[in-house]
């Protein structure tokens, strides 16, 4: 496709020669044998997507060029070391049966319909998360020794640091009359814990952010104060990304109709939505995020954060209060310190605590005035991200009848990864999601995009269109990204060309609900947007929603068998799997790195969490096949010996047995 | 009397008892000795004192203990209820609605918004059918549609795929990304830069990054709407100085000088805060004046190039190539990738320690995902073409200035952009010729953000009808609209922008389009701002 090479390429004082480096067409490597069984079945695959794509009118310009380009862009793309690992190839090569038309390291093959499951809370029994564990007492205490080691380490090398070698710590003091950027008694937590385990955080990487991922290795020469590519690559097992669905394709129907998008509308909108940044896309995108979400309106705007920090200012002000769990996102407390309001904290998800907090505000009014509040702005997020654990809807619902305040939901994470039809935790709940006020989410995790959204009735969001800082200020998305948006949506939601035979093709989703309307119209879509078959019928979609469930409740439940202590919910795609140690995170973070199949981890400690509960967190995808889920349980199960983290309670199987019998494992009903 | 004494008997001899004990083991501590022979001898030399001391003590503790969100079940302007009065309390509250519709003004504003059919460009595609000239879209450089960027885009969509699915320091920085931020540094010529993914979030978050509370800023009383939004989430300390005027900065600064030399007040981090040209008028800063000054005063200059960036100096490298000073002096120098290089996202440069300091404290980076590797592609892409084609700013240069020729003959208007600004702010010209592009200040920006009181006390109403110019300029607007040419008002969020701007029609010109066109354009704007304006006379 590149008919000469890029100028990025020329550029010879970059340290990265050229990301785009020119595909070397005789490199075939050398485990022939194996690989013409995965060629064949991409053969099958190209056949099958050939004579099966071209649905109606819609163009199939951009799925013949996919078809040529990623064979052999994703297929042959690294070093022969891979073949075996079950990375880039099933361990098992595809039967002749089997039709797979994504790529096994983007997004795994797995034919096997066991694997499946459906996110949904079970009618009439009580959300609880799993019961917090507290460790032995010997591992606080030691994670409370290791943090006073290091700190003290910390002050005696900045004792003498300062006193032998100065120039290291000029910047950190006043000179020249200019106070220093940052104080050494402010950086010393990252200068002296952090920089320790450094090597763990913003590893640079490239390609797919799939169910593999390709790190850019590198190495430190003065203890991760600078870091030096080596220029090789490491491909590992990816359960970092926020992939929850698996969108993050560089092949498939998404992809196709990105690709016609950037064609025909190049990657920017030029402005601000009310200065003239307005697309026709914008608004087809708007109105389909408010159909997937059950809402009459909705707005889009570029960045997640920004959607609620540019938002949030908008829906209250001075004389508001604003309730806010105390674990919310940074950018929820940002948005609700520009708007003005009051804000008060309740415990983590402790509904009590709401409860009380509620009768206390209600009751005394506003501070000093007593005044009645204006209003009363409850803010959750609907999947915690770094807990697992789900906001309690039922009972905020109940206390929202109760207490009249307003209710604010923010989806980041869960909406497309929870819920018998994706669309978030009101769905896991079987909640009528119009009783919730306000609906956002963002499009950067589930959807494989970027940017956020905030849904709700037409006269909320056309003041939010308005007054909110997006509308006149900020930069309006990208048609590319809106494409992701509305292509992944759609095939989520199954598509219907408005004929009756359609409507009997797609497959019918669990439990009918009205709330969630099932099948898009065509008219609803871009005209010139490839569709492909899966993602008419929903297929595609309904796979990705049921593998995923699938896949988490398994990773969940298979650790707690193992004896780990992992927070949140089972139905969760995010598990935090618990270390305590801050030493332990590094040794984790590596051991998993550097093993025979690299699995790439995210590990985080205070100031994201409590100082004692560093953790491990896992986000599954769709993309994940059974084997890896079983990959990850494996290394758990041999770092988890090693580094003496098995300080669970409960029911403990061997690990043979978990792999074994998961379809059950996975089916058992919640625990009380 | 005697049985009371002789029944809390043993309750003395346990209190004196204690007492004993805690004052043998109170001497066993190391030190103790010192502790009790100075409390003994201050005591003596001054009673008052050790009340004074146990009080300072009690109330250390007592602040020590309350933690910041729970303070007010205790405090004095709690009142106790019943469970059954707070039922009740909670029955009869009534909230006021989560939103008012819109008024009939807000609504036709939202109802005028211009929607575009298919791609944006110099000469895109309405709704309606109608194609029209474009003088309201971020198009400067002429890279919208940009046939090479599209071809790099797609290609980078078939190896990354869209979304990065991750912030920055959780595997979500992909090479494209340290590529991009590479290609800024060399481009601008500073040590690093750090990208944010939208610009609208890029200022507000570095610069809270680096200003504390206690950490002093001097800013111009005109900047944009983000870094008022900054400002007011560092918490620091603010003293605003006349928009664009060099002399009022200095005797701010001078000010703020004499002040601390005065309070002896330690040293804190010290920030000048401006913009390259205005987002709200087209003004350009002195930027050599601005570095002089710094200098002297020893301020770090924190520079918002959003407009200027891609717009103004040879290859659009900003302020620093147009005034030929090094982007080294700018201590951080933040512009938009998304109006510049018609892409998406906002970057801030500067030395390494500026940058690596965000990539930790940098809130919207922190905890945002990275941009789409396709955007950072494009953006790349966009400044190899900018470095190869200097035609483009020359191009643009020369749009402008056919643009201003026609329209500063104009009587009904006046201009406060600068010649060489590629937004032209259009505002209505009244009676008296030198009004003020801004209003001072209406309303105090919060109640509890820490504002120099100057600042406050100079409220009062803007020497101009917001409401009546405003619907004047839309009238322009619609006008040139029905005459095939798109523009836009500056859209403001009245109230809640800390000054009033002066309403204005913000064009943004386009080295996209033939001058031919511009001319066209800027005459169809004329005569629709003559029309318009006469009529209201
Ligand atoms: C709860 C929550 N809200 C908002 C965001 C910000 O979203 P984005 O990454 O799209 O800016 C995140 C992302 O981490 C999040 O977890």
């Amino acid at each position: 496709m590149p008919s000469r090479p890029s100028p990025m390429a020329l550029q010879s004082s970059s340290p990265y020669p050229s990301i785009f480096k020119k595909k070397s067409t005789s490199t075939m490597p050398t485990a022939a044998s194996y690989l013409s069984a995965v060629s064949e079945a991409d053969a099958r695959a190209r056949a099958h997507g050939a004579n099966g794509s071209t649905p109606g009118s819609t163009p199939a310009l951009s799925l013949s060029s996919s078809v040529t380009s990623s064979s052999e862009d994703t297929v042959l793309d690294e070093s022969g070391l891979e073949f075996n690992d079950g990375l880039s190839y099933p361990r098992t090569p595809p039967t002749s049966e089997q039709v797979f038309t994504t790529v096994h390291s983007e997004f795994g093959h797995c034919a096997n319909e066991k694997y499946r499951y459906t996110s949904q809370h079970r009618a009439g029994t009580q959300y609880k998360s799993y019961p917090e564990q507290d460790p032995p007492y010997y591992i606080l205490l030691t994670t409370y020794l290791s943090y006073l080691l290091v700190i003290c380490l910390g002050h005696i090398r900045d004792f003498f640091g300062k006193r032998l070698r100065p120039s290291h710590y000029k910047h950190l003091v006043s000179q020249n009359g200019y106070a220093a950027l940052n104080s050494d008694f402010d950086s010393f937590y990252t200068r002296r814990l952090k920089t320790r385990i450094d090597d763990c955080f913003s590893h640079p990487v490239t390609g797919v952010p799939g169910r593999t991922i390709v790190m850019l290795d590198r190495y430190s020469p003065d203890y991760n104060v600078t870091m030096v590519p080596t220029g090789t690559r490491t491909r590992g097992l990816n359960v970092s990304s926020y992939n929850y669905l698996g969108f993050a394709e560089a092949k498939g129907p998404c992809a196709d109709a990105v690709e016609s998008s950037v064609n025909r509308y190049g990657v920017s909108a030029c402005g601000s939505r009310l200065e003239g940044g307005t697309l026709d896309l914008h608004q087809q995108a708007e109105a389909l995020v408010a159909r997937f979400v059950g809402q009459e309106d909705a707005l889009i705007s570029s960045m997640g954060f920004a959607t609620n920090s540019t938002i949030i200012p908008a829906l209250v002000s001075k004389g508001c209060l604003v309730i806010s769990d105390e674990l919310n996102h940074a950018s929820i407390r940002f948005g609700v310190r520009l708007s003005g309001a009051n804000v008060r904290m309740f415990k983590h998800n402790d509904m009590n605590a709401l409860e009380e907090l509620l009768r206390e505000v209600v009751s005394q009014g506003q501070p000093k005035t007593h005044r009645p509040w204006k209003k009363i702005l409850v803010i959750v997020e609907g999947l915690f991200s770094m807990e697992g654990t789900l906001a309690n809807l039922p009972i905020i619902m109940d206390l929202k009848k109760k207490y009249k305040f307003y209710l604010f939901v923010d989806e980041a994470h869960s909406i497309g990864a929870l819920g018998p039809h994706g669309r978030g935790v009101a769905d896991y709940f079987g909640i009528n999601p119009r009783h919730i006020d306000i609906l956002m989410g963002t499009f950067t995790k589930s959807f494989g995009a970027a940017g956020g959204y905030i849904s709700g009735n037409k006269v909320l969001v056309d003041r939010l269109r308005v007054h909110g800082h997006t509308g006149p200020y900020a930069e309006a998305m990208s048609p590319p990204v809106l494409t992701q948006v509305i292509a992944s949506m759609a095939s989520i939601m199954g598509i219907s060309s408005g004929l009756e035979k359609d409507k009997l093709n797609a497959l019918v989703l669990p439990a009918k609900s009205e709330e969630y309307p099932g099948l898009v119209p065509v008219s609803a879509l871009p005209s010139w947007m490839p569709v492909a078959p899966t993602m008419a019928d929903g297929s595609d979609g309904l796979m990705r929603l049921r593998r995923l469930a699938f896949n988490a409740r398994y990773l969940n439940r298979g650790l707690r068998k193992l004896g780990f202590i992992t927070y949140g919910c089972d139905d969760s795609p995010v598990i935090p799997l618990l270390l305590f140690n801050p030493g332990k995170m590094a040794v984790f973070s590596r051991m998993m790195r550097t093993r025979a199949v690299p699995i790439v981890v995210v590990v985080v400690a205070y100031p994201a969490t409590p100082l004692v509960t560093s953790r491990v967190r896992f986000c599954l995808s769709a993309a994940h096949t059974k084997e890896d889920i079983d990959t990850v349980l494996i290394a758990c199960d041999e770092i988890g010996d090693l580094l003496d983290l098995k300080q669970g309670q409960g029911e403990r199987w061997p690990l043979k047995e978990i792999i074994n019998r998961a379809v059950e494992l996975v089916a058992m009903p919640e625990t009380d | 009397m005697s049985t009371t004494s002789s029944s809390l008997e043993p309750f003395f001899t346990l209190v004196s008892q204690s007492l004993q004990t805690i004052e043998t083991n109170f001497y066993k501590i190391p030190g103790s000795a010192v502790i009790a022979r100075y409390v003994r001898s201050s005591h003596r030399d001054d009673p008052g004192r050790t009340l004074l001391e146990v009080i300072l003590i009690i109330f250390a503790i007592r602040t020590l203990l309350q933690s910041r969100t729970k303070a007010e079940t205790s405090g004095k302007h709690f009142i106790k209820f019943s469970e059954q009065e707070i039922d009740d309390l909670v029955e009869e509250w009534v909230p006021e609605p989560l939103a008012q519709p819109l008024s009939p003004t807000d609504q036709a504003d939202l109802d005028a918004v211009p929607v575009i059919s298919g791609p944006t460009g110099p000469k895109p595609k309405l709704m309606n059918g109608k194609t029209v000239i474009n003088l309201a879209s971020y198009n400067f450089t002429a890279l919208s549609g940009n046939a090479e960027i599209k071809e790099r885009c797609v290609e980078t969509l078939r190896k990354y795929g869209l979304g990065s699915c991750g912030p920055p320091g959780f595997y979500g920085t992909q090479d494209v990304h340290i590529q991009l931020e590479q290609d800024i540094a060399d481009f601008l010529g500073t040590e690093g830069s750090i990208v944010y993914s939208q610009a609208f979030s890029t200022i507000s978050s570095v610069i809270p990054a680096f200003c504390k509370r206690g950490d002093i800023i001097v800013a111009d009383r005109g900047v944009n709407f983000a870094i008022q939004k900054g400002l007011q989430i560092s918490r620091c300390t603010v003293r605003w100085y006349d928009h664009n005027d060099m002399g009022s900065l200095e005797k701010v600064l001078e000010a703020v000088e004499k002040e601390r030399r005065k309070k002896k007040l330690p040293l804190t981090r010290r920030f000048i805060v401006t913009e390259g040209i205005f987002d709200h008028d087209g003004a350009m800063s002195d930027l050599p004046k601005l570095v002089e000054l710094k200098l002297k005063y020893k301020y770090r200059l924190i520079l918002d190039e959003s407009v200027s960036f891609g717009s103004v100096g040879r290859t659009g490298r900003g302020l620093t190539e147009l005034y030929n000073v090094p982007a080294s002096q700018v201590d951080m120098l933040v512009g938009s990738l998304a109006n510049g290089l018609t892409s998406c996202g906002g970057f801030c440069a500067g030395s390494h320690i500026v940058v690596k300091h965000q990539r930790i404290n940098g809130t919207s980076f922190v905890f945002s995902a990275a941009m789409p590797a396709m955007l950072a592609v494009a953006a790349s892409e966009g400044i190899n073409i900018l470095r190869s084609t200097p035609s483009i700013l020359s191009t643009l240069q020369e749009n402008v200035r056919a643009v201003r020729a026609i329209l500063d003959k104009v009587d009904c208007i006046s201009i406060p952009s600068h010649p060489a600004s590629a937004t032209i702010h259009i505002t209505v010209r009244t009676a008296t010729p030198s009004t003020p592009s801004l209003a001072p200040p209406t309303t105090p920006m919060s109640p509890h953000s820490p504002l120099s009181p100057r600042m406050q006390a100079s409220a009062g109403a803007p020497p101009f009808d917001i409401d009546a110019e405003e619907r004047a300029l839309q009238e322009i607007v619609e006008e040139a609209l029905a005459q095939g040419v798109l523009v836009t008002r500056a859209r403001r969020l009245r109230g809640q922008e800390l000054n009033q701007p002066r309403p204005s029609i913000r064009l943004a010109i386009s080295a996209a389009l033939p001058r031919r066109d511009c001319e066209k354009a800027a005459s169809v704007l004329k005569a629709a701002c003559v029309k318009v304006l006469a009529r209201r006379r």
